[in-house]
């Protein structure tokens, strides 16, 4: 490739990278301060890295005529540009611009790992030279990187909920709270109210310690109340779950085409088999008042958990995958 | 008399049973209990991808400690994918799927139109507004109608109720993921009974029959094409395209050309052959004092033989396509340019030393024996598949797939309706909401939907109006 084209490449991914990091910054700042113009600035430049991903992506397709997403470094950068974009339309919907800075983040973060992969212009191996790869792989990758988003809010209703719990202990009205929750404490949100089955009533003991004027306590009554994380996780896991479900599919109807079998028990479609079923454990508790709140929150990360194995630690430290981009 | 004590007899004989069965379907409609043969499920499929699949016991014996090992053999879980556990646990999630379907999900997703004591849901609310009983019913009816709901009236007790609802049909989406979920276990079920699959390599020239099918596949040639690409970590040799030309006969006897692809499968009286692999098989020439012993000829890769009246053995470990000439050592071109072949010796278990021979020169084995590489032939690895499940798997998970999504994105809620006459020309309108997923999700919803039904009617008189909460407990 010329050297003009590559500097294009390479400016992109700079503006990329450069803008989440940013980005990462003013968000982090917009979750502790609650500043509009923090969130503005921060949201902007999140698109801003977004978009110069995306260009960089069609860019690269453009100037070598290969499909990108052949190899671990274009999958890290779609996984990358995929959780800002999907963040960006929560964020539209639901207001989820206090979990930017953590997706942005990782978003940084699995972008700039992925340039440690990119070996430069290679054409797919023979297995990965088929329309499949351009419906299978973009489904795949927008699912795990919607389930990141998912993660980023399930890590802001565990520190409401675990603040709650320590501020409940501390507090009169939390003992209260607490002793009328029974075991398990206020930690489960679900045991405050129990005759309502909701979670809405929130954190008591939060917001007397915010009424009397405790600064953390005030700044964490600013972020959406648990109800609302527990709903907002919801969401973006039963949309994505079906995602994932799809994912599977297209694969399973590649495998068949390329291999002869729609299933092969390979490492990488098992792991993906795997992460499902933990999030359809998720969807399926999340049916019982019970078990939304905290408890369905510990099972997302799980289930993030093994989303990172299945996309990572597969190709990492599991050999033998038909998946191996190197095959 | 006797009539009756057989009767009897047949009941108390029953009942333990009826019993027992109405205990089962309980513990398996349970959904913790559901979940956790989910978690199992999950469990054992990871262990499949960390413990690699279907190796023999020394593998496992070399890879991991002693104890594991025996573990892993003993467990079935080098093959756990096809053990008697995973089927059995798959098994029983059906089992619990259906108790669950037929006596949770039906119940709770498809509820009959029954009323409800209002002030015991959390979301309700109450609106005074102007009017009569029946005039306010009709209009409130009317409101829910204008915006999308299905309206439903029903009498209980003299207490005309109204039911509201939306995406009422996608209730059953629930129903329809559990059913795909049961087709694609119906079409793993067909493929275990009447598929089968496997996995042949041809020689250029020769030629392979499918035993189940007694297909033939005469491979005429095969190709590969591998391309040298500089990339930033330097020169890598690069597959391209891999293809073979085949004459296969079928049923018919007629023998057809084909051109068989990676990613192009070809089709034989349904059953579909695979280009999966390739490799190099050497023509192994070995003498004695100079004549030919019988023993070896075309040795794939991980192929071996042993040499007559000895305890050595030799095994092909893998083709080089190229040998550096300046250092004797393989280079990194895989392409047949200087080929040579890797072979290892054996004396009875023990390895006694491995050598790169170029092809066509022969090497010292002792005792008079020599070994040459003299010739490679491409060969090509192929798989095949009668899968007569396929069709119902396919169709299993769009529906699946469907149901999930009309489960998952669509929210079916009610509005349970009823007017009450609070005096003359004021009526009090009652109104409740369940969704299938909870309160919290609605309750946003739920108070647009109370404030748009306050705006609209005329109300009774503002100062009452404004004291009646609009969402108690919200
Ligand atoms: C262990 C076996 C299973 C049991 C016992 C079970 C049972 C249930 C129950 C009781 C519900 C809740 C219904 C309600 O509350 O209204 C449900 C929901 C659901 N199930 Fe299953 N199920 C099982 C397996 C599966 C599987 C394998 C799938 C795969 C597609 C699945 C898909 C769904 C979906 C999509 C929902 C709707 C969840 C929501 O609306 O949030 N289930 N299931």
């Amino acid at each position: 490739m010329d050297p003009t084209r590559q500097l294009i490449d390479q400016w992109l991914l700079g503006i990329g990278i450069g803008a989440y990091i940013a980005a990462a910054l003013a968000l982090f700042a917009y979750f502790l301060m609650r500043h509009p113009l923090l969130r503005t600035i921060g949201i902007s430049l999140a698109a801003a890295g977004c978009v110069a991903q995306f260009g960089e992506l069609g860019a690269r397709w453009w100037m070598t005529g290969v499909w990108p997403l052949t190899n671990l470094y274009g999958s890290l950068s779609l996984f990358s540009a995929a959780s800002v974009a999907i963040f960006l339309v929560f964020t539209a919907r639901y207001d989820l611009a206090f979990a930017g800075g953590f997706v942005t983040t990782l978003a940084a973060i699995a972008f700039t790992y992925g340039t440690t992969w990119n070996e430069g212009y290679m054409p797919a191996v023979p297995a990965l030279q088929s329309y499949w790869i351009k419906i299978h792989v973009p489904i795949v990758i927008t699912a795990y990187a919607s389930f990141m988003v998912a993660f980023s809010v399930a890590l802001i209703y565990l520190l409401k909920s675990v603040a709650e719990s320590r501020y409940a202990r501390r507090s009169v009205v939390g003992a209260a709270a607490l002793s009328a929750a029974g075991p398990g404490g206020a930690a489960n949100a679900y045991a405050i109210s129990p005759g309502l089955e909701t979670i809405r009533s929130g954190t008591p003991a939060l917001d007397q310690a915010a009424a009397a004027g405790d600064a953390t306590a005030q700044w964490l009554t600013g972020l959406p109340t648990l109800a609302k994380l527990d709903i907002m996780q919801y969401r973006i896991i039963a949309l994505r779950w079906s995602l994932l479900a799809l994912g599977i599919i297209t694969g399973a109807m590649w495998a068949k085409e390329a291999w002869g079998a729609y299933w092969q028990w390979d490492p990488k479609e098992t792991a993906a088999l795997a992460s499902w079923i933990v999030y359809a454990i998720y969807i399926h508790l999340h049916t019982r008042p019970e078990w939304r709140g905290t408890r369905s929150t510990i099972i997302n990360v799980i289930g993030f958990a093994s989303i990172f194995f299945c996309y990572l630690g597969v190709n990492v430290w599991i050999g033998g995958s038909l998946h191996s981009y190197k095959m | 008399m006797e009539a009756r004590s057989a009767a009897g007899l047949t009941a108390s004989f029953t009942s333990p049973l009826r019993a027992a069965w109405r205990d089962a379907v309980a513990l398996f409609a349970n959904i913790p209990f559901g979940v956790s043969l989910l978690a199992l499920w999950a469990l054992l499929t990871l262990i499949g991808v960390v413990i690699e699949q279907g190796k023999d016991a020394s593998f496992y014996a070399s890879e991991y400690a002693p104890p594991l090992a025996r573990l892993i053999v003993r467990l079935d879980l080098e093959n756990i994918y096809h053990s008697p556990a995973y089927i059995g646990v798959l098994g029983l999630i059906i089992c619990s799927m259906t108790a669950a379907t037929f006596t949770k999900v039906i119940p709770r997703r498809i509820p009959r139109l029954n009323p409800v004591k209002i002030e015991a849901i959390p979301l309700h609310a109450s609106v005074r507004v102007a009017g009569d009983v029946e005039s306010v019913r009709e209009r409130v009816g009317a409101f829910f109608a204008a915006r999308g709901w299905q309206v439903r009236k029903r009498e209980f007790g003299g207490a005309e109720w109204t039911f509201a609802d939306k995406n009422n049909w996608a209730r059953r989406g629930v129903l329809v993921a559990h059913v795909g979920f049961v087709i694609i276990a119906i079409g793993t079920t067909i493929y275990w009974a009447k598929g089968y699959s496997g996995q042949f390599a041809v020689l250029s020239g020769q030629s392979a029959t499918i035993p189940e099918s007694g297909a033939r596949i005469d491979l005429e040639r095969f190709a590969y094409r591998i391309d040298p690409i500089r990339t930033k970590a330097g020169l890598v040799y690069q597959p391209i395209d891999y293809v073979s030309n085949a004459k296969v006969t079928g049923r018919d006897g007629l023998a057809r050309e084909a051109v068989i692809r990676v990613n192009q499968p070809y089709d034989v009286d349904g059953t579909l052959i695979y280009q999966a692999t390739y490799g190099f098989a050497i023509d192994f020439r070995l003498t004695r004092d100079g004549r030919p012993v019988p023993g070896p000829e075309m040795l794939k890769e991980g192929e071996g033989f042993t040499i007559p009246g000895t305890s050595r053995s030799i095994q092909y470990q893998r083709f080089v396509g190229t040998i550096d000439r300046a250092t004797g050592q393989p280079a990194a071109d895989p392409r047949p340019n200087d080929p040579g072949v890797v072979v290892q010796a054996f004396d009875g278990d023990q390895p006694a030393g491995a050598a790169l021979i170029p092809l066509g020169r022969a090497v010292d084995l002792g005792a008079g024996y020599k070994l040459e590489a003299a010739r490679y032939v491409l060969y090509s690895g192929f798989q095949y598949r009668y899968d007569p499940g396929m069709l119902w798997v396919g169709i299993g998970a769009l529906v699946l797939l469907a149901g999930a999504c009309v489960a998952v994105y669509l929210l079916p809620a009610r509005l349970f309706v009823l007017v009450r006459e609070v005096s003359p020309g004021a009526s009090e309108v009652g109104i409740a909401a369940t969704t299938v997923k909870g309160y919290d999700i609605f309750e946003e919803r739920f108070r647009e939907i109370v404030e748009a039904l306050r705006r609209s009617e005329p109300a009774h008189d503002t100062a009452s109006a404004e004291r009646v909460p609009a969402l108690k407990g919200v």
